[in-house]
């Protein structure tokens, strides 16, 4: 099947097999190797990315369920909450092995773009589906309470 | 004789210096690159300046989330006087000068980096600043004393005139290294022992999906490979069919490997799904019989038996006969999965008499011979390249090269460069578990209430036999057996203890802090109920059980930052405490926890930690944190279970780890007591086990022994 896809505002035309899960149309077909996999079964959000601006895993989302809504990756350069997310997780010195980071950061943005000034308890509801081995959950809660996602 | 003026140099160099370790001997195609001018001067293994002043330092270590690059690179930069927001990280090839101390090969484990290597790297830095320094005095004519250096440059107090390291680096080729260095005070580090946050350049890869983990290699027509394996352990194929396999898209090849039937394909998720049509016949063996509560009766039955001996000192037998009170209590610790988050791969390009590698691993020689070995040619014809580690927790130091050798194997004879990348499936299930443990432990306690003899025996699968540290298994006694029990803290006269290790073909592994995930639950387990026993405050129990003044220190500070004293008594909430001295450090923490019905939450963690001298103390809380939440998974949730010979578990969604609602809050004390530098990725991981435990003991008057813990 070949489908055109919009990935951090580069359109592309890939052709795969149906249900080939968006993470391996972005990690093998396209080489954008910022998505991981952790899990292959939406357990640990690695593989998150968004989608007309909202938080999925990409390795149980599939092309036709995407359309036309554009897809939007850690390596957006342009997204300005996602800047701040990444320079919160920078200054807040979140990253240990960094792996799940990315999937960390985009849930981070999905849920800042939905609510601009979360709660303690709605930061934990929202990133509880995204697992970090290295235990950065309380650097993590300590950067997105810092972001001011309104300004 | 043939020898370039630059290999003459470091001959010399070689035989005079007092580190030899640092010195890079360059290879034969490195020697001709460089007689071409094609690289930089390199002044030693670690350090490479460019012209451009672009200045890099090679890492041997791996970095796995410890912090590891950032600790070793302040070391050198902060000698080096580098511009340290500009430095570059690159890991290092095989070679011999980055060897651990444990033996000839590459390691990053047992918490050893900073300790082991944190002299030797600032020698360096301080060495090469130095020649530097000459450099730019010759170039001047001015004295030595008219020469500073900040900021990757250096400068003429005189004049005012600069050159940067870059511009100078020509100059010290034909210089002599200094043997004795003189290192800077202290006082006078801009960043050893401050608060450091990750590099940069590590860090902004890190949050914008540009680090290069082994999974994101990429290469010219690189295909992918699937693993089928067997799921009982110790089975065998018999025969198979991959005919359906092979009609399927994107498959190029089916073939047998030692580790299982390895699918090649243009993509990976292609290769995977095709497992699922390759038909097996298995011959599985004898252990598709057994399950977890066959093995918990050989272990019980071995409990019963006596055991090699792992301390044996005073008269245990009399002083339990003598004894005003005993306290005894058996203990069971399940099999445990890493899981790191990015799951096991390597990356293998065969092509004849050589071959290049790629992967994320603790032992960088040991895989790299390892690769070698089973392409039939030599260690060096082999180029490896150590990527950044999605996590490691002791499983990309797997001792069995399990996914090592089924990439090689997969990617032998091949025309193509391959990944061969496990699924997480794989990797929960495929061994190199932490071992299950079934020990007792009980202890003798006069009418004071002091501990007089302490008696233990561990049941466990040994770690370290049989591997490259299998120098640390001895008398039938391993390492990871006795670490934290047999040289526990106390003063306790009278010992008795003893290890049996029985085996199966569930291959066992270091897991993070090895044998203190089942030495620190008994014995901080044991000493709480003592505290108990003689009706006194357990941090007050311990230091009047103590003689290590550090140890001691150490409660009072976790005591302090606690506010023990003052404690708030709630319905349904304990504090535990609990001292745990691993990989030369010291770390004390106190846990408070809710319990609820069946359920508990640990609600903050006091820490202090004592590593002799914190080299970035940012680092170490991190890691305090790291550990504290890397810990509490087996506490309340993980466990590998068997039946029928297979592990039970599959993903994240039954093997439970911590999650950010499960992080409890977490306030971290670093007493610098200027001790010899300990470790500090492992270190916060023993305590928690022990906290938790007497903190639920102390909210519901429950002692609960095994993990994880299960509130009934």
């Amino acid at each position: 099947m070949t489908t055109k896809i919009k990935v951090d505002g580069t359109t592309y035309e890939v052709t795969v097999d149906d249900k080939t899960p968006l993470l391996w149309v972005l990690r093998d077909h396209l080489n954008l190797t910022g998505t991981k996999y952790g899990c292959g079964v939406a357990q640990c959000g690695a593989c998150t990315v968004l989608v007309g601006g909202k938080a999925v895993r990409s390795c149980a989302t599939f092309l036709d369920e995407i359309g036309d809504k554009e897809i939007m990756t850690i390596a957006n350069t342009t997204d300005p909450l996602l800047k701040k997310v990444q320079e919160a997780w920078v200054e807040e010195d979140v990253p240990q092995c960094g792996y799940c980071q990315s999937g960390q950061i985009m849930n981070a943005t999905g849920l800042l773009k939905a609510n601009s000034n979360p709660t303690e308890e709605e930061i934990i509801a929202e990133m509880n589906g995204n697992i970090c081995r290295c235990g950065t959950y309380n650097r993590i809660k300590n950067a997105i309470k810092k972001i001011n996602a309104g300004a | 004789m043939g020898l370039s003026r630059r290999t003459f140099l470091k001959t010399t160099t070689l035989a005079t210096s007092a580190f030899v370790i640092g010195f890079y001997l360059p290879s034969t195609a490195r020697a001709e690159e460089d007689s071409k001018g094609a690289i930089a001067l390199q002044p030693n293994a670690f350090i490479q300046i460019d012209p451009d002043n672009t200045i890099t330092f090679l890492m041997g270590q791996a970095e796995m989330g410890q912090g590891t690059y950032t600790a070793m690179a302040m070391s050198i930069a902060d000698e080096l006087d580098a511009d340290w927001d500009a430095v570059r990280f690159k890991a290092s090839e095989v070679k011999p000068v980055y060897n651990s101390v444990f033996g000839p090969f590459m390691l990053t484990a047992g918490s050893t980096s900073m300790s082991t290597k944190h002299l030797e790297m600032r020698k360096i830095g301080a060495a090469v600043n130095a020649m530097l320094k000459t450099a730019a005095a010759q170039r001047w004519n001015t004295d030595l004393s008219n020469v500073k250096t900040t900021k990757s440059q250096a400068i003429n107090i005189k004049t005012g005139a600069k050159l940067t390291y870059g511009e100078l680096v020509s100059d010290i080729k034909t210089m002599s290294v200094p043997e004795y260095p003189k290192l800077k005070d202290l006082k006078d580090c801009e960043l050893i022992g401050k608060p450091t946050k990750r590099h940069p350049s590590e860090a902004w890869a890190k949050v914008t999906g540009k680090a290069e983990y082994g999974v994101d290699v990429r290469m010219d027509n690189l295909k992918y490979a699937a693993v089928l394996h067997p799921a009982v352990f110790g089975s065998k194929i018999v025969s198979f069919d991959p005919s359906e396999a092979l009609k399927r898209n994107g498959i190029l090849k089916v073939k047998q490997i030692p580790g299982g039937i390895a699918v090649i394909a243009e993509h990976w998720f292609q290769a995977k799904e095709a497992l699922n049509h390759i038909s097996v016949v298995w011959d599985k063996g004898t252990f598709a019989s057994i399950s977890t509560a066959d093995l918990k009766k050989e272990y019980s039955d071995l409990l019963k038996k006596p055991g090699a001996s792992m301390r044996k000192d005073g008269n245990s037998a009399k002083a339990f006969k003598e004894a005003h009170s005993i306290i005894s209590a058996e203990y069971e610790f399940p099999f445990l999965a890493h899981a790191p988050m990015e799951p096991l791969n390597c990356t293998v390009h065969h092509t004849g008499t050589t071959a290049k590698m790629w992967t994320g691993g603790q032992m960088q020689t040991t895989y790299r011979d390892d690769c070698a070995n089973i392409l039939g040619i030599k260690p060096e014809a082999v180029e490896y390249h150590n990527t950044l580690l999605g996590g490691g927790f002791g499983r990309r130091g797997a001792a069995n090269s399990d996914y090592i050798n089924d990439a090689v194997f997969t990617a032998k004879d091949e025309e193509w460069p391959i990944m061969t990348l496990w699924t997480r499936e794989d990797d929960i299930r495929m061994g190199n578990y932490r071992p299950m443990y079934k020990n007792k432990a009980r202890v003798a306690l006069n009418r004071f209430g002091d501990i007089t003899a302490f008696e233990a025996t561990v049941v466990g699968q040994p770690v370290v036999k049989d591997t490259i540290l299998g120098f640390l298994f001895k008398d039938g006694v391993d390492w990871a057996q006795w670490d934290g029990l047999t040289d526990h803290p106390y003063s306790i006269t009278n010992h008795d203890m003893q290890s049996h290790s029985p085996s199966s073909p569930i291959p066992a592994l270091w897991w993070r802090s090895v044998g203190h995930t089942q030495t620190a639950p008994m014995v901080e387990g044991i000493v709480d109920e003592a505290a108990h026993k003689a009706g006194v405050d357990p941090i007050a129990y311990r230091i009047s059980m103590l003689d290590d003044l550090r140890c001691i220190k150490l409660l009072v500070d976790v005591k302090r930052i606690s506010d023990w004293n003052n404690r708030k008594k709630e319905k349904n909430v304990g504090y535990g405490v609990a001292l745990v001295k691993s990989f030369g450090s010291l770390v004390a923490q106190v846990a408070k926890v809710r319990v609820t019905d069946n359920d508990f939450k640990v609600e903050k963690v006091w820490c202090s930690v004592d590593c002799g001298f914190a080299v970035n103390p940012l680092n170490v809380e991190n890691q305090m944190i790291s550990g504290i939440n890397f810990g509490l998974a087996p506490t309340k949730y993980s466990e590998i279970t068997i039946k029928n010979g297979e592990a039970e578990q599959n993903n994240f969604y039954d093997y439970l780890v911590t999650r950010i609602s499960d992080a409890p809050d977490i306030q971290v004390s670093i007493v610098n007591s200027g001790e010899k530098i300990g470790g500090i990725g492992e270190t916060a991981v023993p305590p928690i086990f022990p906290a938790v435990a007497n903190a639920i003991f102390d909210a519901t008057g429950k002692r609960y022994h095994s993990l994880p813990i299960k509130i009934s």
